[in-house]
């Protein structure tokens, strides 16, 4: 399979017991593509990343990631995670630690490089995210925004080849949002691959390369920012937006 | 009045002619707490970890009926050490193995004795403990697991990274609770003839009968033990939690010698200075990097 796609995604469902939340998800996902997942609460979002992650275990369907499914039985799952970053709604960086080595103990415990490597490597994202002066400090000590920017830190250091964002904005203040869409926006001009499930209706129509509309557990509609929010094809989608302009 | 006299001239004589052996009571007592305790967390610990393995129907079924397998031995494990007296588990190894073994395997002399009793109070310490260290795993808040997975933890690296530093943190007060309660409960090791501080006590008043000035020695031992103990887990427990400030750290290098080098001005030898100091670009540069301090550094300097 001689193609640029990081991820193919094939006939992906996943049910909570009798509950179906992801029914049939295709999609694939190139080098250096943005792509922003929107939809209602309880649409199945978040529930795809997570499984994108192997954080869920997928009902039924493929994940492959360069070709190789991950879906299956026997997949070195710490492995793969390694190269697929992941930042959380809730931040979860470790309680136990300071900033600097939250961003370290991954590097050291995981990839097995040595201490002083891991550092540099480390403050050099801390510092693009502007953190560095915070490096001592502990998680609980930090605002949230300060917290999510140092979760993206964390995944960066790891040198991951695609970032999955879950709601990374969810859980912040109003004035917090900014700084943290301000880092993935730098991120997204350098060429970052990122699935973003987001509320960010803004962030979704000028940074993402596609948007990707979910609705009771499929993908109702996708294609480029412009084409979904300024001619959206499905009523469904027209529905939603229209909702969200009305808030 | 009178009672209280000869209270203190009976506590006056039992010390002076027993202080040793009731310190030698008092030393083993702390010996076989402390090692047991240690020795309990250990496996507290080990069947924490073991109990949380996670187990998904993805999984092969070898490793699903091997880790049930587990489950339920530790189950049973925990199950019966809480669930029976400690005096009685020490008669039960004591004399059950060497019974079953024809002497083969026996606890023979003091070091015997020794042996016998760590491990009872060990497996005893260990049962209480693994439950405490279940219930601090799943305090901790699963977001943390989540996080660490996600940067490609494995289950282990999770547990000795992540989660076991801050459940450990949690269960301090319950390693704690079962210090103390080691600490006091060692006394029913005398059933296999280990010397501790009661036992000292039992041998004692064998000899002259002063069970009550005697007690009142062990009461305030045992509870000189218990309070010291108590003191030093809260101490550590301050200790862990580390100090509620951090330091900023200055983000660039001239910035932070920048601050060093303003603090001669601020010095009374600041005239002094200045006359010895010839060199004017010095000083060129040292306002330079004051003004950068006050209205920030100009773009493109650097």
């Amino acid at each position: 399979m001689e193609n640029n796609n990081i991820f193919e995604i094939r006939h992906l469902s996943k049910a909570f017991g009798s509950h179906q939340v992801l029914r049939d998800i295709d999609f694939s996902v190139e080098k250096g593509d943005v792509i922003s997942i929107i939809g209602a609460s309880g649409s199945g979002k978040s529930t795809l990343l997570r499984c994108i992650n192997l954080l869920e275990t997928p009902s039924s369907g493929e994940i492959l990631f360069h070709g190789q499914n991950m879906a299956g039985k026997g997949v070195n799952a710490p492995a793969y995670r390694a190269k697929v970053g992941m930042v959380f709604q809730s931040f979860n960086l470790f309680n136990n630690m300071t900033v600097l080595e939250n961003c370290m103990v991954g590097q050291i415990k995981v990839m097995k490089k040595d201490r002083e490597t891991a550092r540099l490597h480390a403050l050099e994202y801390l510092e693009k995210v502007g953190m560095s002066p915070y490096i001592n400090a502990r998680p609980r000590q930090i605002s949230g925004g300060q917290k999510q920017r140092v979760a993206i830190a964390r995944a960066l250091a790891m040198d991951p080849e695609v970032l999955l964002f879950d709601e990374p904005t969810s859980a912040l203040d109003p004035e917090m949002v900014g700084e943290v869409l301000g880092v993935m926006r730098s991120l997204a001009r350098e060429g970052m691959t990122m699935l973003v499930v987001t509320h960010e209706m803004a962030f979704a129509r000028d940074v993402s390369s596609r948007v990707v509309y979910m609705n009771q557990g499929v993908i109702c509609e996708q294609g480029s920012p412009a084409q979904v929010f300024g001619n959206p094809q499905q009523p469904e989608t027209r529905e939603f937006l229209a909702r969200f302009i009305d808030n | 009045m009178d009672k209280l006299t000869k209270l203190i001239t009976d506590i006056d004589k039992l010390w002076g002619a027993y202080s040793t052996a009731y310190f030698t009571g008092i030393r083993n007592t702390l010996i076989l707490a402390v090692a047991a305790t240690l020795a309990g967390c250990l496996i507290g610990l080990l069947c924490g970890v073991l109990n949380t393995i996670p187990c998904s129907k993805q999984d092969h079924p070898a490793k699903r009926f091997f880790l049930k397998l587990l489950r339920a031995l530790i189950r049973i494990y925990v199950e019966v050490f809480r669930g029976t007296p400690m005096v009685l588990q020490a008669v039960f190894i004591f004399y059950g193995l060497p019974y079953f073994t024809d002497g083969a395997v026996a606890f023979k002399g003091m070091s015997g004795i020794w042996t016998a009793s760590l491990l009872v109070v060990s497996i005893n310490t260990g049962a209480y403990m693994a439950e405490s260290v279940r219930g601090g795993i799943i305090s901790i808040d699963p977001g943390q697991t989540e996080g660490a997975k996600a940067i490609g933890m494995t289950h282990v690296q999770t547990m000795v990274n992540v989660i076991m530093p801050q459940a450990l943190r949690n269960i301090i007060p319950q390693i704690g609770n079962n210090f103390i309660i080691n600490v006091k409960d060692t006394s029913v090791m005398f059933v296999i003839g280990f010397v501790e501080l009661f036992a000292t006590h039992r041998n004692i008043v064998g000899v002259n009968l002063l069970y009550f000035p005697s007690a009142v020695i062990e009461m305030v031992a045992y509870l000189t033990l218990t309070l010291l103990a108590s003191f030093g887990l809260r101490w550590l427990e301050r200790r862990l939690d580390g100090d509620d400030n951090y330091e900023l750290v200055s983000e660039d290098s001239l910035a932070m010698s920048a601050g060093t080098y303003s603090h001669p001005n601020r010095s009374p030898f600041e005239e002094q200075s200045r006359e010895y100091n010839k060199n004017s670009l010095d000083d060129e540069a040292r306002e330079r990097i004051r003004q950068e301090l006050k209205y920030g550094t100009p773009k493109g300097d650097r």
